[in-house]
């Protein structure tokens, strides 16, 4: 059949359609969104160079010293290690809470919900609640997870007469922070579910299945790389945001307590974080500014890669399980 | 986020003891209003009393417990580095430091939140009716001297010396519109001034508004020159406390530092630190005050001959000080041989 050899054919209908003129729209459409993605990466490949250039020096000089080192007031005795450390939990409470509390709401949404006029209210509110400012996300998060749920410390007896989150603590920050993206994990989980063809779940209905067993063994591991996906964008943003952890009082010159990495005591101590100290340092004199801060900007960079890479890897092997 | 017996025993042992402890106290508990650092004061306060309440600094080692600062980021970096020294002498007190600025610092203090505020300037009357009002009393501190330095670049030789009249007229509210240094020589020598300014053209980049390096700057070098001006009807009421509109302002010192280095004929003002730390980029002029033409340096800021200095503060609450020994020892620490350590 004419499908024996696709590339001849289909260069041969080209020519016959072009009639041997040139596409002259074609080649200058070609030509802008080149330019796009060349521009993007100059602008990346700038400031990669401008921070790996300033920063280079700190972590040649002293790695371990830097990645393990505490707030200093001397620029060159100074590490990240406390930012690193409340950055990871930030990031250990998106994943626990925002993503499922997102991706199930998600589900509901798109797989549960009747689409009424209420629903489609709630839809166009979500989406609303993703553009609002970090800011604005701090300020709820300081009234109501560092005073509001501070102001009942008999709330949970296991706690030990702590309040739930015991006020400016890490764990108010990670609540914050999770609720912040909670809007972003929704969105990009209601489109990936959205996109799984009609025809998947008709053939499980098909067949007899309930709606529960469609969801869980076609609708969800179909859209599963499309909502990790999502949770890659909502993760970076988490773990990069800084307007929201000055309101929740992160602390920027000195935090006395030094717990380990994983210790969870310091769910309810004071904390501060990658962009924290980032922001701190690049506002003050000298080294702090030139060196420190761009090498931490560094640090921070590595951190969202591997944790993008990790996620970019599970989304592999979802798709090639679908 | 369970604990395991051992620890629920003993926390719940704490509490009890706490509970103890509150009913002793009697009326004094009812204005803390928040109730975890509450239970963090107290248990800091019974570990300190059981050893010895009042071997404060010089015995060294005996007191535990935390130590919460907040206030000027001018401030900060001394609150750090004299914390980091007392750690040395007490390990086990834990001291954090913060600092969101003056004003912020000031409203967390008073609500109970902090030990210690750091200031770049005197408590004003709302906050110390914020603090009457929580029943949080203080005593006030004078820890440093702070300069502002007035900078040009280096290429600009014509410029040594200013005096606050030529401040005046070059940044002052009636300024606006000056774009060469020899335009502002009118009004200083009006005002008094001998100094000659160059022919060349005027590029200011200075802090903004919401700075407290701009508020300093104002109050200290148009102060008097502003008032008298209003009196002649030269300016008007609303201009009393400003600067010229028109000049580029930045929250950024490092930024002002840039902007000064980037334009040959430039003028700008930021705090002594990162003029100093700025280097060769960045000329820092002689200011005259009315007893002649000083330099900044750390010494002639202390001495305060250098006129452009504004005192540093730390606020000390003495509620806190009388539940935690440990914050006594600090402020003394702070004082004594943490401030001369510093600098």
């Amino acid at each position: 059949m004419a499908l024996a050899n696709p590339a001849v054919t289909a260069d041969a209908v080209r020519a016959r359609l072009e009639r041997g003129q040139l596409d002259i729209a074609g080649a200058v459409f070609k030509a802008l969104i080149s330019l796009a993605i060349l521009l993007s990466l100059l602008v990346i490949g700038v400031l990669l160079y401008d921070v790996v250039h300033d920063g280079w020096s700190v972590l040649a000089d002293r790695p371990v010293d830097f990645l393990s080192g505490t707030l200093r007031s001397q620029a060159g005795e100074a590490g990240v290690f406390q930012g690193l450390r409340g950055t990871f939990w930030i990031g250990v409470f998106t994943v626990v809470l925002a993503f499922p509390i997102g991706i199930g709401a998600a589900v509901y949404l798109e797989e549960y919900a009747p689409d009424t006029r209420f629903t489609r209210f709630i839809a166009i509110n979500i989406r609303n609640l993703a553009g609002v400012p970090s800011v604005v996300y701090g300020i709820l998060g300081f009234a109501i997870f560092v005073k509001t749920l501070a102001l009942f410390p008999e709330w949970l007896p296991f706690l030990g007469g702590r309040t739930f989150t015991g006020g400016r603590t890490t764990m108010a920050a990670g609540i914050t922070l999770a609720v912040l993206v909670l809007p972003l994990v929704i969105i990009t989980a209601s489109e990936a579910v959205r996109a799984v063809p009609d025809s998947i779940r008709e053939a499980g209905f098909g067949v007899g299945a309930t709606r529960w067993e469609v969801v869980r063994s076609h609708v969800l591991p179909y859209a599963a790389p499309g909502i990790i996906t999502g949770t890659i964008l909502s993760l970076a943003r988490a773990l990069g945001e800084a307007a929201p952890l000055i309101l929740v009082g992160a602390v920027t010159g000195r935090l006395g307590q030094s717990g380990g990495l994983l210790d969870p005591a310091q769910l309810h101590e004071r904390f501060t974080a990658m962009p924290i100290i980032i922001t701190d340092w690049s506002g003050q004199p000298g080294a702090f500014q030139t060196e420190n801060a761009p090498a931490a900007i560094l640090v921070l960079l590595v951190v969202v890669l591997f944790a993008n890479t990790a996620a970019i890897l599970l989304r592999n092997r979802y798709e090639k399980k679908r | 986020m369970r604990f395991p017996p051992s620890r629920l025993v003993r926390l719940t042992a704490m509490l009890m003891a706490l509970s103890l402890f509150a009913a002793a106290c009697g009326d004094d508990e009812e204005d803390d209003p928040v109730a975890a650092e509450d239970t963090e004061t107290e248990e800091s306060s019974d570990s300190g009393a059981s050893e010895d309440p009042s071997g404060s600094g010089a015995t060294g080692g005996e007191l535990s417990g935390e130590i919460n600062v907040s206030g000027s980021s001018t401030v900060q970096p001394i609150s750090v580095r004299v914390a980091e020294l007392f750690e040395e002498v007490e390990p086990d007190v834990v001291v954090n430091v913060d600092g969101p600025g003056t004003g912020d610092g000031f409203e967390l203090f008073c609500n109970g939140e902090t030990d210690i505020s750091d200031a770049s300037r005197p408590i004003d009357e709302e906050e110390v009716a914020a603090c009457e009002e929580s029943g949080i009393e203080f005593i006030e501190l004078k820890v440093a001297f702070d300069g502002i330095s007035v900078l040009t670049n280096p290429a600009n030789d014509a410029v040594t010396c200013l005096t606050f009249e030529d401040l005046y007229a070059l940044v002052g509210p009636e300024a606006e519109g000056v774009e060469n240094w020899s335009d502002a020589q009118a009004l200083a020598t009006e005002l008094g001034s001998t100094t000659e300014l160059p022919d060349a053209p005027l590029e200011i980049v200075g802090p903004g508004e919401e700075s407290g390096t701009y508020d300093s700057f104002i109050e200290i070098v148009f102060g008097d020159i502003a008032e008298a001006q209003l009196e002649a009807g030269a300016i008007t009421e609303d201009q009393e406390e400003t600067t010229r509109p028109d000049y580029q302002s930045s929250p950024d010192d490092n930024t002002i530092i840039q902007g000064i280095e980037g334009s040959d004929t430039s003028l700008g003002w930021v705090g002594f630190a990162f003029a100093e730390e700025a280097g060769e980029g960045v000329k820092e002029l002689e200011v005259d005050g009315g007893e002649g033409c000083v330099a900044p340096t750390a010494e002639t800021i202390a001495d305060g001959s250098y006129p452009i200095s504004r005192p540093l503060f730390i606020y000390v609450s003495t509620t806190a000080m009388e539940e935690n020994p440990a914050v006594a020892a600090y402020v003394e620490y702070y004082l004594g041989e943490g401030i001369s350590a510093v600098e």
